[in-house]
């Protein structure tokens, strides 16, 4: 084995983890958006939204990641919409993740005790405040060990992207092992790469749990 | 624009190529069934040692992207002198793969058991043993059947990455297809249309098993 | 502090074929207290809820000082703004306290007089800090609700509803879910409101508050308004067989 090839790919792999942060942070912070959207009407809009949301929700949960990015990066030009792998990327990422985190911002709504709502009913705080306030702060506090794992699976995900071009991390690192035949090698950094961003991540998020549900675990 | 003779046109070959799709799916939980037990067990066992290896090996499966993990086995065969089929190494990876996971349900219905039937087991004079087969694996085996099957529309729709070690399962026959028809949009959402009808057939088993367990 | 007076006539509530208010007919007097007590499905909790909607009657009405709970006109619901409105003079105490986890005892009292009654935050907090020293928790202000006793908590959401200035209460078994030492200190801030005048509508069961505290007593049973009379009347000269059936089951419950 040899590892010395990472040294002369160095800025080509800095180059992609950089795409691969972006792409997962924004994905994330996109699908997030979007699945609190999705989220919300699911809890409020009139019964036929919810069934085409609903939908949605089944179509995007059902087929895999890597066959939406095909549909929308090489099926997209077909119906008009062009867009650079980057991009696409991004878009795919963002749709691929909002009905799972939909899901559990739904289910972080329905952890909110149905009195803690009504006893905002009941000193006629309008709905919008009865979201913002209570429905909020609090769904948001439950969902939270559910977001933070999934944003997890999410930078997995994105090497997905490379098969769609994307040059990200895992396209660096591909294009890298066809030109030198270091397959093994590459491949094995890649996923001791993986292993420690997905632990770090793991830990920094448990911390940041702990923090904000301070108030919210009941004295023993 | 969008043509409908050609996206129902190109079912039929993908149709044809889902039974990859299926055979990698199944034999792959199958697989992770069987290790992701005794991981499982790992983890629940007296010696340290085994249980230390035991959470290396999920937090390292569960942390590495499966797309990784593939092309890592893909290219370790060679090297240490397997020549084996494609098929196979999809199917021994997708297994590994799935066994951490698995091992992960188990461990949570195992451990969502009251545990005062173990001890009301022991209480009436049963052996460990008994407690064990008879208490409280039949119920967690029932208790994990809905997130098994979770686990395996995971595994259909994660199958579909192993069209880049070139076995022809759904994915891998509609990118040939578009190649030759040029006709990618509706090619794709046929496939998609494919795996969706194969996961929510799963779904709906996973809810019929999940009613019928619900006591 | 003006007192509510409210008209309880005919009215219905169904969940789906179940009858769970029957033609119930029932005056809440200003400035006094009603005791709703009865079996548990009696439909009490239900009647109680129906006062300030958050229960939907299907027939009959409710009348606040004179005017319509719920709806402009039978069968036709009002808009979402007039009922705020109407709520804003109504204050309810529900049996888990539900207050709200993530804000302290002074923001959960304060919370409704910003955004409800439009209140600037400093003013907001200095009524709730009066609020919250009435019911004697002037040094348990900043803490979290999950970090005070059952009692105290019940205590803040006593503080909460009262802060908006109500001109009725709604206590809906307000220590049902107190470990037993802890009814007390509940039931003296009750005792405190209703010297001062307020009309309080109190579900609960605790026949001793409803003895001494009570003006008047309402009887319930599988939905209907058995009898309503002075305390003594029900409680010790029960006129009504199930009235009488109720309080032995009572007292043999409560005697050792």
């Amino acid at each position: 084995m040899d590892f010395s090839i990472f040294q002369q790919y160095g800025p080509a792999l800095l180059k992609g983890f950089g795409n691969t942060i972006l792409c997962w942070a924004l994905g994330t912070v996109f699908g997030m958006a979007l699945g609190l959207v999705i989220a919300l009407i699911q809890r409020y809009a009139p019964k036929y939204i919810r069934w085409i949301v609903q939908a949605y929700i089944e179509v995007i949960r059902g087929t895999p990641f890597l066959v939406q990015l095909f549909v929308l990066y090489y099926g997209g030009p077909l119906i008009g919409l062009r867009l650079d792998a980057l991009p696409a990327g991004l878009l795919g990422l963002t749709i691929y993740g909002s009905p799972y985190f939909a899901e559990i911002f739904r289910s972080g709504f329905r952890a909110v005790p149905h009195g803690q709502i009504e006893a905002a009913r009941a000193i006629g705080m309008t709905e919008l405040s009865i979201v913002r306030r209570i429905l909020l702060p609090l769904g948001l506090v439950s969902s939270l060990p559910a977001l933070i794992n999934f944003s997890i699976i999410l930078t997995k995900e994105t090497v997905i992207l490379s098969i769609i071009t994307v040059p990200e991390l895992m396209y660096q690192v591909n294009r890298m092992s066809t030109e030198t035949f270091r397959f093994l090698e590459a491949n094995l950094v890649l996923a001791l790469f993986f292993w420690l961003l997905v632990e770090t991540i793991s830990r920094v998020g448990r911390r940041f749990e702990a923090r904000i549900t301070k108030h919210l675990i009941e004295r023993t | 624009m969008f043509s409908f003779p050609v996206f129902l046109e190109s079912f039929w070959p993908l149709i044809w190529a889902a039974r990859y799709t299926l055979l990698i799916s199944v034999l792959g939980i199958g697989l992770g069934l069987v290790i992701g037990a005794l991981i499982c067990a790992a983890r629940l066992s007296p010696y340290a040692a085994l249980r230390r290896f035991a959470a290396v090996w999920v937090s390292f499966l569960r942390g590495v992207p499966l797309l990784v993990q593939l092309l890592v086995f893909y290219y370790t065969l060679p090297v240490i002198g397997l020549d084996v089929p494609a098929t196979v190494a999809a199917v021994v990876t997708v297994g590994i793969c799935a066994s951490a996971y698995i091992s992960e349900i188990w461990r949570g219905a195992i451990a969502a058991l009251p545990k005062g039937q173990s001890e009301a087991a022991l209480a009436i004079g049963m052996t460990p043993r008994d407690v064990w087969t008879r208490v409280v694996l039949p119920q967690a085996v029932t208790l994990s059947l809905p997130a098994l099957i979770n686990e395996l529309i995971l595994l259909v729709k994660a199958s579909s990455l192993v069209s880049v070690v070139g076995i022809l399962e759904i994915t891998r026959a509609s990118q040939a297809q578009a190649a030759t028809t040029f006709r990618p949009l509706e090619v794709y959402i046929a496939a998609a249309c494919i795996y969706l009808a194969i996961n929510l057939c799963l779904a709906a088993l996973g809810r019929y098993l999940e009613h019928r367990t619900a006591v | 502090m003006q007192a509510s007076s409210v008209e309880i006539r005919k009215v219905n509530k169904f969940y789906g074929p179940f009858h769970a208010l029957k033609d119930v007919d029932l005056n809440i007097l200003p400035g006094k207290v009603t005791c709703l007590i009865g079996p548990s499905g009696s439909g009490k909790s239900t009647l109680l809820r129906c006062i300030n909607f958050l229960e939907e009657y299907d027939s009959g009405e409710i009348r606040i000082d004179g005017q319509m709970m719920g709806y402009d006109a039978p069968g036709r619901k009002m808009s979402g703004r007039k009922l705020r409105e109407m709520r804003r003079s109504i204050g309810m105490v529900f049996q888990q306290f539900n207050l709200w986890p993530h804000m302290t005892a002074r923001e959960n009292v304060a919370e409704g007089l910003i955004r409800v009654r439009g209140m600037g935050k400093a003013e907001a907090h200095e009524r709730a800090s009066a609020a919250l020293t009435k019911v004697g928790l002037a040094d348990k202000m900043e803490n979290h609700p999950l970090r005070l006793s059952g009692g105290q908590q019940q205590r803040v959401a006593i503080a909460r509803a009262i802060a908006m200035e109500p001109r009725l209460m709604l206590f809906d078994e307000p220590t049902s879910a107190l470990d037993p030492e802890l009814v007390g200190e509940v039931l003296n801030v009750m005792k405190t409101l209703a010297a001062e005048g307020m009309t309080m509508v109190v579900v609960t069961h605790e026949m001793g508050f409803a003895a001494h505290v009570a003006d008047q007593v309402a009887f319930m049973e599988k939905g209907e308004l058995v009898g309503v009379d002075t305390p003594d009347r029900i409680l010790h000269q029960p006129a009504d067989p199930r009235i009488q059936s109720f309080l032995r089951t009572y007292h043999e419950r409560n005697s050792f």
